[in-house]
């Protein structure tokens, strides 16, 4: 069986690329960077390692538990079906989508997720900005699928290595559009700095991990307006450097949240979507981007927002 | 004696971490122009708040930050953060104080700290602040 770990092999690919785009941000952007925000970002990534490797031992034990009842059987060395390789990675793609999506949707998993949303800048240290808390949220569930079509579960963690690599180069600004074909199929820097704006035409929209026509088949696709300037972080942006703070704050609102809410309310503030409040103090992106075309005539919402309005998960979220 | 290798991956991961960090702080990346005039202010707003409208506005005379009102009488809090900036509305858990022209708010909220400013009419900004929802209360 094989004992492979791509993040971990990445990491010196990383820094490096960090180093080089810190060099590009001196001579071309200098704001593209911010010292304190790059050491949040990155210690992010140094906890969430630690916390996986910690946590992590749970969603492992059901997933060997769920490979027992597999409807379909590799072999004893699975890992030699080759084939297998590519249908798992594009199969592990899909359910990306959907546990990136339900990440944006739901409370409860928006307070893991929206750590990586957090920053105000939009460079290759922000992809290093990773989760301590996922494993309380349940997003590990929605690869059950795969380990229950027979795939094993260490290689859907491989193929998921891959697919969290993939995904860090797209975290710049140093690039404007890949190759019209390219842009057509895969996630690349333009889709994916829509994704972390804070712009109302943009909220909860390209959720893609590696191939962008997920976001195209299921209706939450937005292409990048070049005359708009994007305004990265979540709605309510934190105004601290505080790393326990930037990692616990959504966290500790859902607790007093509950705690204050009407029992009647109580799990809504769980459940339903960021922004959501029983007695609407608040604004979800659905709001905001409503109020902003009825403003300024913006073009309809992505056909995302229909899909999504369709959609059990769906409803509306703070930014992403 | 062999160290867990969860630990010595943690350790060079810290020394990589603290060694770009510094590197960023050396190359002198970051920095902020200050909010330099009304249309940087207005356009911070609007960020802010999506459809946020300058009515009035009176700028820090260190340019770090600024409070600016719409015509609905809301008023917001903007202040540098970083390289880029921040802002709240005002809600009725806020307070001001003002000692001659300066002005310290407290959006009384985890982490966003005591905004200090130096404005020449700190008074008038300090009872407006913390005017806001006593209205409502009456």
């Amino acid at each position: 069986m094989p004992d492979l770990n791509p993040t971990q092999y990445a990491v010196p690919l990383f820094v490096v690329a960090v180093l080089a785009e810190m060099i590009w941000a001196k001579l071309r952007a200098p704001q593209a960077y911010e010292p304190k925000d790059t050491l949040v970002s990155l210690s992010f990534g140094l906890g969430s390692t630690i916390a996986g490797a910690l946590l992590g031992g749970f969603a492992v034990a059901v997933f060997l538990k769920a490979y027992e009842y597999r409807i379909f059987d590799f072999g004893p060395e699975w890992w030699a079906v080759w084939w297998a390789w590519p249908v798992c990675f594009v199969l592990d793609d899909l359910k990306y989508y959907w546990v990136h999506r339900a990440g944006h949707r739901i409370r409860w998993m928006w307070a893991s997720h929206v750590n990586h949303h957090s920053s105000q800048h939009y460079n290759l240290s922000t992809a290093l900005r990773q989760t301590w808390t996922g494993p309380l949220t349940f997003g590990f569930l929605f690869a059950v699928p795969l380990v229950l079509l027979g795939f094993h579960p260490a290689m859907i963690a491989i193929c998921g290595g891959f697919n969290l690599i993939y995904q860090f180069w797209i975290h710049t600004e140093a690039i404007k559009r890949m190759p019209a074909w390219f842009e057509a199929v895969m996630n690349t820097p333009s889709h994916h700095r829509v994704h972390h704006a804070t712009n109302p035409r943009y909220l909860d929209t390209n959720y893609a991990g590696v191939f962008i026509v997920w976001d195209k088949m299921f209706g939450t696709f937005t292409p990048e307006v070049d005359d708009e300037k994007i305004r990265y972080g979540i709605v309510k942006q934190l105004g601290s450097f505080n790393l326990l703070w930037a990692v616990f704050h959504e966290w500790i609102g859902i607790l007093t949240d509950v705690w204050r809410a009407p029992w009647k309310h109580k799990l809504s503030y769980l459940l339903r979507e960021p922004g959501w409040s029983h007695d609407g103090s608040r604004e979800t992106s659905d709001m905001i981007r409503a109020k902003w075309q009825a403003r300024s005539g913006g073009p309809v919402a992505p056909q995302a927002t229909s899909v999504a309005d369709r959609n059990a998960i769906a409803g509306g979220a703070e930014a992403a | 004696m062999s160290l867990p290798p969860l630990l010595v991956q943690s350790a060079g991961s810290l020394a990589a971490i603290l060694a770009l960090a510094a590197l960023a702080r050396w190359l002198k990346l970051g920095g902020h122009p200050g909010l330099s005039d009304e249309a940087m202010l207005r356009r911070a707003a609007e960020e802010i708040v999506d459809g946020f409208e300058v009515a009035d506005f009176s700028l820090a005379a260190d340019r770090t930050a600024a409070l600016v009102r719409d015509p609905e009488g809301r008023i917001m809090l903007i202040r540098l953060h970083g390289s880029r900036h921040v802002g709240r509305i005002i809600s009725p858990l806020a307070s001001a104080r003002a000692h001659g022209n300066i002005l310290e708010v407290d959006c009384r909220e985890p982490r966003f700290g005591v905004t200090r400013l130096e404005l020449e009419d700190a008074e008038a900004w300090a009872a407006a602040i913390n005017a806001v929802g006593r209205g409502r209360d009456a």
